[in-house]
């Protein structure tokens, strides 16, 4: 059982206080759906939580232990950020290649993509797809597996109603087997989700 | 972690600015009489020497004001005190304009002298590269559009300048020396005559009240800047 | 670390039109010699000498952007960060591909260079050895510049301006056949001095 805490997390940006005081507890099998206005700090608190950005007030513990000092929370958490991690110039299978080697893991690949109707593409230079398929191919390495916790930062962003009925179905399945899920969005998701937060 | 300067202070600095000018003005204005009408022509180099008055103050400011900016930044990282970074950009500008002079003049003096406008010589590499390192710290504040970390980034690059420049002094001295042995840096026993010690001293006092005055009115700009950085940004 | 190494091989194996473009902009840089010198055979070793130095600064220079720019403009620069907690290691990854990617190939090929401007076998191995150790401290110089600039896009000029006067002491020493050990110590100084500062760059630009 896992539990990620944040107490009275505040974080300063140059001399703006993005983060104001912000609590909330999450336990393994759960969903955490940050909500905000446009700059209101939802990507500097999934840095955070990663690890990216250090100087902050307050405490965040994941199963008790400051984030910090644990030094195999690093290994735990996928984070697909708002950039795709592509390389343009390359096919999507070469990208693939070279993200089974950062995430020392071999996936079938093939297989995984038919499942998306996206197997097609396999061969095509990723500068030639829609920002859409970009995004679809990006969230693929939700698929990496040895991971406990997933932050997601708006992953809805350009998918269409099948691929975001897919994505749910995923963090459902990923919340089944025990995973805790960070995701910022600003769209309404359906009920099921556990938490939401304002911040 | 804030700037504590009120508005009083900067009002304090505007209001001293119409004094500054008039004193470096004044200040050149006596420098370049002395040092064009009351000083004699040197024996050997004539009046072409009178350059000096201007060259030599410009390359020691020069000098000192990447000193300072290093400085500067080395301790607004020790200290992490935001009022070293704004005096780190405030006179980055004079320094160059300081450098450029130093440039121009040594290359005009050069030419009677030696009969070229340039000899590739340790100082006047050095000079150039420092000139060069001033355009890379200016124009890298620029380039970066998050200012915060741009005043970190070039900040580091001062440092690394300022590292940078004695081992072009040392290596370019390694690999040729044509210049004249340094005259003024020994002041105890000064190979110049006094008479040319006086200009020298008084153009040295303007081009420091023009680095104060620049380097103020730079100032009170950064701050400004920098309050409306913080107030813009929502 | 080692998975960092592979896939920095792989992808230049995969995008290999850079590594070639590397080697052929070497090559014309120095074949430029004879056509605006003349080819008088003298004249042409020693000016071969110091533009070698010169040809090889513009190749590190033109291929900065690819250290650590491309990955963190598409994101990937996130996964590695994180993959490598350590980043000293992730840096000196860094350095090794670098290296080898675009160095090493302008080494292989010195030989044949110079072969073509008249050089003789000891003159050929002092400046082998000269260009080895030294393109080594340049590596680390462009690496800096490289994490320092990650936030100013589309900037190969301003990167120039920073980095050319870092190169101008490997320059000066490099020319001169003896000097080996002034380079070895150039090198050793720049390591110390990027390894710090790299860091520091990655860091502010990952927050």
């Amino acid at each position: 059982m896992n539990e990620l805490k944040t107490e009275n997390l505040s974080c300063k940006r140059g001399e703006n206080a993005v983060l104001n005081n912000v609590n909330f507890s999450i336990k393994s099998g759960e969903t955490l759906v940050v909500k905000g206005r446009n700059g209101s700090g939802k990507t500097t608190l999934l840095r955070i939580l990663s690890n990216f950005i250090t100087s902050y007030e307050g405490k965040v513990m994941f199963n008790g232990i400051s984030i910090s000092e644990d030094s195999l929370y690093n290994s735990k958490f996928n984070l697909i950020g708002q950039k795709n991690s592509l390389k343009e110039n390359l096919s999507i299978k070469k990208n693939f290649d070279l993200w089974d080697i950062l995430f020392n893991e071999a996936l079938d690949h093939v297989k995984l993509l038919k499942h998306n109707n996206l197997y097609h593409l396999i061969n095509r230079d990723v500068g030639s797809l829609s920002d859409g398929q970009k995004k679809c191919i990006s969230l693929h390495r939700l698929n990496y597996k040895k991971y406990e916790l997933w932050f997601l930062d708006e992953p809805f962003v350009y998918l269409d109603e099948v691929n975001t009925h897919l994505l749910i179905e995923k963090i459902n399945q990923f919340n089944e087997n025990m995973g805790i899920v960070i995701l910022t969005s600003n769209i309404n998701l359906p009920k099921n989700f556990h938490k939401e937060i304002n911040i | 972690m804030y700037i504590k300067i009120k508005n009083k202070h900067i009002e304090l600095i505007k209001s001293a600015n119409p004094y500054l000018i008039f004193a470096t003005i004044f200040a050149f204005v006596i420098g370049l009489y002395y040092s064009l009408f009351q000083s004699p022509p040197d024996y050997i180099q004539g009046d072409s020497m009178r350059i000096m008055y201007i060259h030599v103050p410009s390359a020691w400011f020069a000098l000192m004001t990447y000193s300072i900016l290093a400085g500067s930044c080395v301790l607004w990282f020790i200290t992490r005190n935001p009022l070293f970074n704004v005096v780190a950009r405030s006179i980055a500008q004079v320094g160059m304009v300081f450098t450029l002079m130093s440039l121009i003049t040594g290359s005009i003096w050069g030419k009677p002298t030696w009969g070229v406008w340039w000899v590739w010589d340790a100082r006047l590499t050095s000079m150039l590269i420092l000139f060069f390192l001033y355009i890379a710290y200016i124009f890298l504040w620029q380039a970066i559009s998050n200012k915060e970390l741009a005043s970190k980034i070039s900040a580091a690059l001062a440092i690394i300048g300022f590292i940078n420049i004695p081992i072009i002094k040392f290596s370019v001295d390694w690999w040729n020396t044509l210049h004249q042995p340094a005259s003024i840096s020994k002041l105890s026993a000064p190979s110049i005559d006094v008479s040319m010690l006086i200009p020298l001293f008084i153009m040295t006092g303007a081009c420091f009240l023009f680095l104060v005055t620049v380097s103020l009115i730079r100032f009170r700009l950064v701050l400004i800047e920098n309050k409306m950085l913080r107030t813009s940004s929502l | 670390m080692p998975n960092l190494i592979k896939r920095d091989l792989l992808l230049s194996f995969y995008s290999s039109a850079n590594f070639f473009f590397t080697v052929s902009f070497f090559i014309l840089v120095l074949i430029l010699i004879p056509f605006a010198f003349g080819t008088q055979t003298d004249q042409l070793k020693n000016l071969f000498k110091g533009v070698v130095w010169i040809a090889l600064a513009l190749s590190i220079i033109i291929t900065v952007d690819r250290i650590y720019n491309t990955d963190y403009e598409d994101g990937n620069l996130d996964i590695i960060m994180q993959k490598n907690k350590t980043i000293e290691y992730l840096i000196i990854s860094k350095y090794i591909t670098h290296w080898f990617i675009y160095c090493l190939p302008l080494l292989v090929i010195l030989p044949v260079l110079s072969f073509l401007f008249y050089l003789d076998y000891l003159e050929t191995v002092q400046i082998f050895i000269n260009l080895f150790i030294g393109s080594f401290g340049m590596v680390f110089i462009a690496n800096f510049v490289s994490a320092l600039t990650l936030g100013a896009r589309r900037t190969i000029f301003l990167k120039a301006i920073i980095m050319i006067p870092l190169f101008v002491p490997f320059i000066i020493f490099g020319s001169d056949a003896g000097s080996w050990p002034i380079l070895l110590a150039l090198s050793m100084l720049s390591f110390v001095i990027s390894i710090y500062v790299t860091a520091y760059g990655l860091r502010l630009y990952g927050e």
